[in-house]
């Protein structure tokens, strides 16, 4: 009986030890952060609360230099927005949004694939950012009054000009110029819990027409209803409706988007933590930096031939980490943005990589440079 | 769980006799009688047999049309095959994940057969009858699917939409010859097996389970060197739809040497079973147990993390720490359980849980710093130290409560060494896994960490100590009026926000507490009842024999309940096991979100949604069949219900 009871007791044990060690871990990094290694354990603790509170005390001052120490910048995506941030089916995280981690990355350590990618809803997004979850958003997230202030987020420049549209089918007679004026009496269907549902309702008030509004749950509901005939209009973001033109619309039927401005301002871009100037400056910049470079012509293919070559202006040269560099004061490596460009490349490159395949063009649109007519504007590196 | 260790002379001989001599075959039927009886025996019950019967086979028809539609993106779930069960979990170290499947394989062979030599026989004539449901099922399935292709006139397929156009009725019976094949060849199979000659005495025409278990899971290893079920072809950017590149070639071998495992372990284990006395028997049986509950740290910790360890650190902080916890708590132990120590040991035990106490009050005030390990070690030594007065006395005791604080020190240092220390696999996202490797994990944690705390809070609401009783029953009546999704939604987006600076709680780490608090006072509340079917009788001859009060609830009480609260405790472990869904909710990327946002966003698959929830809702199923099917197993071997 004796034996039992210690083996029993024994066990219990054991399992509860384990129990211990797994509450432990919940804790985090108490233990990882002590890193010199002492001989007593007294000294041992000592060293790991000097050592915690210097780091805390640089971590809450800059960001910047959280993110170096660390050697991995931590952003947060969407991970399952097309052409944005789609996850392969390897797990890896590609679009337009993702290339921008990247960018940064290459901008802040030379090397485009130290990032770790989060994957987040947007319900968790800002509480992500606020708990330090992540170093910046590249969400898809829309610049608003609200959210830069109130929720206490910074924005970077907007990367993509993105606006509310509708899409209808041809052969009920709308075309790539009709307006809402023209959706009268028509069933229009989007997603709920977005500011879509009140976008359209403000539109055809305006507009003067009645439509009848259904919303479902997300996104792939509403198109497979259009698709099946219970919706005359669907509407979203233009980047979201493109993609499904693209993709789902059957043969021997035509979908068209309306109207040619949208209903809405949809400004999407990196967002981080407000207060953090010299993080913000590095994410601002690496962005400026491929658009300078679109401006420019210089492409991750032609970089290095066009360095050696000389046929760069100066404001370029600066830029790629030449004579009269600003990086360095920035708190990066001289060439942290020829890294950019010849890792990730320019704005163009990364646009054209991700958003020309579901049909999203740069001409004509907002997302076009300043002298095509877009908004796509960068401030002088000097 | 484990409950055969606690019952080790019910755990095998009666119950398997008895099902053994069960008779077998009951008196025979002709199926025109059987029909008769069963479906039409009265013209009420016979048209409810042919409305039931009709709508089961519009329901039927529905889904193998949408099944086996032209127009199904099963790629989507195909090529999606490694996301949906483990996220980004690097290709180059996959191998750790099926090192981590093997040895779950290989513990399960093991045990079934320690625990369960045999098996129940299974009468080849119920095969056989199953077999020819099987073989009808499919022809009915056949006739009843619309045709889904139209064949144009130049023999092209030209369209495939079923819903529009279909072909003549004899073109679609005679395009699905393999299913015909597959029908006819079950139906040959089923007959044969009735005209096998009786076996030995001839009284047992039956087949052990475990080897039909086996033989039925040889088939689909089987398949998939035959048919490329997995359809994997992703690589570097690109997909190929190149043949050959394929999920089930690359995991058929894998596939193929669980199989062996299984078989090889489940024969281990007989074999061993057979050769060895009761004692030890009984022994071996407790070791695994321990192996199980020590199984899913070391996988997932060990195995799956490949901690970097930092062997400097180890050998100059770690090693020292657990060896100074470990020599001098066995010096306290051994003074606390020496000869004639009375209520001078009580005291000095509760001292140190005084102490124990402090270090973590100080430690969040800040006042002075301490290791979280040294603070948890103190912990455990102060409980170890209120149990030690129930091995004073006997050298012997005192060694074993010796060996015992000596191992738990080994086994905690160890693990809060290893979880601390970082990963070396390095996944492009911040989850090491996702999919339905994070459903598993979150699911056993939430078990492991939820049992113990329920059996805690039943015992403390039956407690004759007012405190402890209002205690565990304010927090069950709370916990349980709230919904789980708000716990969650609490834990993963209100609690980081209130812990200090410094302090990171992942995502899994504060879903599985949400669960773990949750899930534990709905088993508070099982458990009470089995607490309380308890007869008084138990407990007056417990104080009879002289028990104390830990005793007679380890050894009598508790035993009996858990045993009597199996059944509603397996339904806890399956409800667990299906909420972790909700983790998709609150932003973990698990199957069901796998499933349901992330594989139809990919510009490849844009919105094809409904074939990843079916295939998602079957993993989920299989699952939690075998847990049911399981726990009725185990509900027969311990006789719950028989007595």
């Amino acid at each position: 009986m004796n034996r039992r009871i210690a083996y029993r007791l024994g066990g219990v044990l054991v399992a509860l030890a384990l129990l211990g060690a797994a509450c432990g871990s919940d804790d985090g990094d108490e233990d990882v952060a002590d890193e010199p290694a002492a001989t007593t354990e007294a000294e041992a603790e000592a060293e790991a609360t000097d050592a915690t509170e210097v780091e805390l005390t640089q971590a809450g001052d800059d960001l910047l230099g959280t993110v170096l120490a660390r050697g991995e910048l931590k952003c947060g995506v969407s991970g399952a927005a097309v052409a944005f941030s789609e996850t392969q089916p390897d797990g890896s995280q590609t679009g337009f949004d993702a290339d921008y981690c990247r960018a940064v990355a290459a901008a802040i350590f030379g090397d485009a694939e130290a990032v770790e990618f989060t994957p987040l809803t947007a319900a968790e997004r800002f509480t992500a950012v606020q708990t330090g979850a992540v170093d910046v958003l590249m969400r898809n997230t829309t610049w608003t009054q609200g959210r830069d202030t109130e929720v206490g987020m910074d924005f970077g420049p907007t990367t993509y000009y993105d606006g509310q549209q509708l899409m209808a089918r041809a052969s009920d007679g709308f075309s790539s110029s009709s307006t809402v004026a023209d959706i009268g009496g028509a069933i229009v269907c989007t997603n709920s819990g977005t500011t879509t549902e009140q976008n359209i309702a403000d539109a055809a008030d305006a507009a003067g027409v009645s439509i009848q509004l259904n919303t479902f749950e997300d996104f792939d509901i509403v198109t497979t209803n259009f698709i099946e005939g219970a919706c005359n209009i669907v509407t979203t973001d233009g980047s979201a409706l493109v993609g499904r033109k693209a993709n789902q619309q059957p043969d021997g039927e035509e979908w068209v988007i309306f109207p040619p401005t949208p209903i809405s301002k949809e400004p999407l871009g990196p967002t981080y933590g407000q207060n953090q100037s010299r993080f913000a400056d590095v994410v601002n910049w690496t962005v400026y930096a491929t658009i300078i470079a679109d401006e420019k012509g210089i492409t991750s293919s032609n970089v290095d031939s066009m360095l050696s070559g000389g046929s760069l202006d100066a404001e370029a040269v600066r830029l790629l980490g030449g004579d009269g560099e600003l990086q360095s004061a920035m708190g990066l490596s001289a060439d942290a943005f020829y890294q950019v460009i010849s890792q990730v490349g320019n704005y163009d490159e990364i646009y054209s990589r991700h958003l020309n395949p579901v049909g999203l063009t740069r001409e004509g649109s907002a997302n076009a440079g300043w002298l095509d007519g877009g908004l796509i504007y960068a401030p002088p590196a000097r | 769980m484990n409950q055969g260790d606690a019952l080790p002379t019910l755990a095998d001989k009666p119950v398997i006799e008895r099902v053994a001599t069960r008779p077998v075959e009951e008196t025979y039927r002709s199926p025109a009688e059987w029909v008769r009886k069963n479906l039409f025996p009265s013209p009420f019950n016979s048209f409810l047999t042919v409305a039931f019967g009709l709508f089961v086979l519009l329901t039927v028809r529905g889904l193998l049309n949408f099944v086996f539609s032209e127009e199904r993106g099963w790629d989507a779930v195909r090529t999606n095959l490694r996301l949906i069960f483990t996220h980004a979990y690097p290709e180059e170290q996959y191998v750790r994940v099926w090192v981590c499947v093997g040895v779950m394989v290989a513990l399960a062979g093991l045990s079934l057969g320690l625990f369960a030599a045999r098996g129940d026989g299974v009468p080849l004539r119920k095969i056989s009858n199953a077999l020819v449901a099987a073989a009808v099922a499919v022809a009915v399935g056949v006739v009843l699917r619309e045709p889904s292709v139209l064949i144009g006139a130049d023999g092209e397929v030209v369209r495939t939409d079923d819903a529009v156009v279909r072909q003549s009725f004899a073109d679609a019976m005679s395009d699905r010859w393999g299913w015909w094949l597959t029908a006819a060849v079950l139906a040959v199979i089923a007959l044969g097996l009735r005209r096998v000659p009786a076996l030995g005495d001839g009284s047992l025409r039956t087949i052990q389970a475990f080897n039909l278990a086996a033989i039925a899971l040889a088939l689909p290893v089987l398949s998939a060197w035959i048919y490329p079920w997995g359809h994997y072809a992703f690589a570097e950017g690109e997909f190929i739809a190149e043949p050959g590149r394929t999920v089930a070639i690359s995991t058929k071998l894998p596939w193929t040497v669980m199989w062996v495992l299984a078989v090889a372990s489940l024969l281990v284990g007989r074999w061993v079973r057979s050769r060895i006395g009761e004692q030890s028997l009984s022994r071996l049986r407790i070791a695994v147990n321990l192996v199980w509950l020590a199984v899913p740290f070391v996988l997932y910790w060990v195995v799956l993390r490949d901690p970097d360890l930092d062997w400097a650190r180890i050998t100059q902080v770690d090693v020292p720490l657990a060896l100074a916890f470990g020599v001098a708590g066995g010096i306290v132990l051994w003074w606390l359980t020496s000869d004639g120590i009375g209520e001078l040991g009580r005291i000095a035990a509760l001292a140190l849980l005084g102490l124990a106490a402090f270090n973590w009050l100080a430690a969040f005030m800040g006042w002075y710093p301490m290791l979280q390990k040294v603070r948890i070690s103190f912990l455990l030594l102060a409980v170890v130290a209120l149990l030690a007065h129930n091995f004073s006395g006997e050298t012997q005791k005192r060694r074993r409560l010796l060996a015992a604080w000596l191992a738990i020190m080994a086994v905690f240092h160890y693990f809060a060494t290893i979880m601390n220390t970082p990963s070396t696999v390095e996944t492009p996202t911040e989850a090491l896994i996702g999919g339905f490797a994070v459903t598993l994990v979150v699911a056993v944690f939430t078990l492991m960490l939820s049992f113990p705390l329920g059996v805690l809070l039943a015992l403390a609401r039956t407690s004759r100590l007012p405190i402890f009783r209002v205690m565990a029953t304010s927090y069950i009546e709370v916990v349980r009026g709230v919904p789980l999704i708000t716990i969650l939604i609490f834990f993963v987006v209100i609690l980081p926000l209130f812990l200090p600076a410094n302090m990171e709680i992942s995502l899994f780490a504060s879903a599985t507490l949400g669960y773990t608090l949750f899930s534990a006072a709905y088993l508070a509340e099982n458990v009470r009842g089995g607490l309380q079917s308890i007869r008084r009788g138990q407990y007056e001859a417990s104080d009879a024999v002289g028990l104390s009060t830990s005793l007679r609830t380890t050894f009598v009480i508790l035993p009996q309940a858990l045993r009597a609260s199996i059944p509603p405790l397996v339904g806890q472990v399956i409800a667990t096991f299906k909420e972790t869904s909700l983790l998709a909710i609150i932003g973990v990327f698990d199957i069901l979100r796998m499933a349901n946002s992330v594989i139809p966003a990919q510009t490849q698959f844009l919105g094809i949604k409904r074939e990843g929830l079916l295939f998602v809702s079957l993993v989920y199923w299989v699952f939690a069949y075998t847990l049911s099917k399981w726990s009725q197993r185990l509900e027969r071997r311990l006789g719950v219900g028989e007595r």
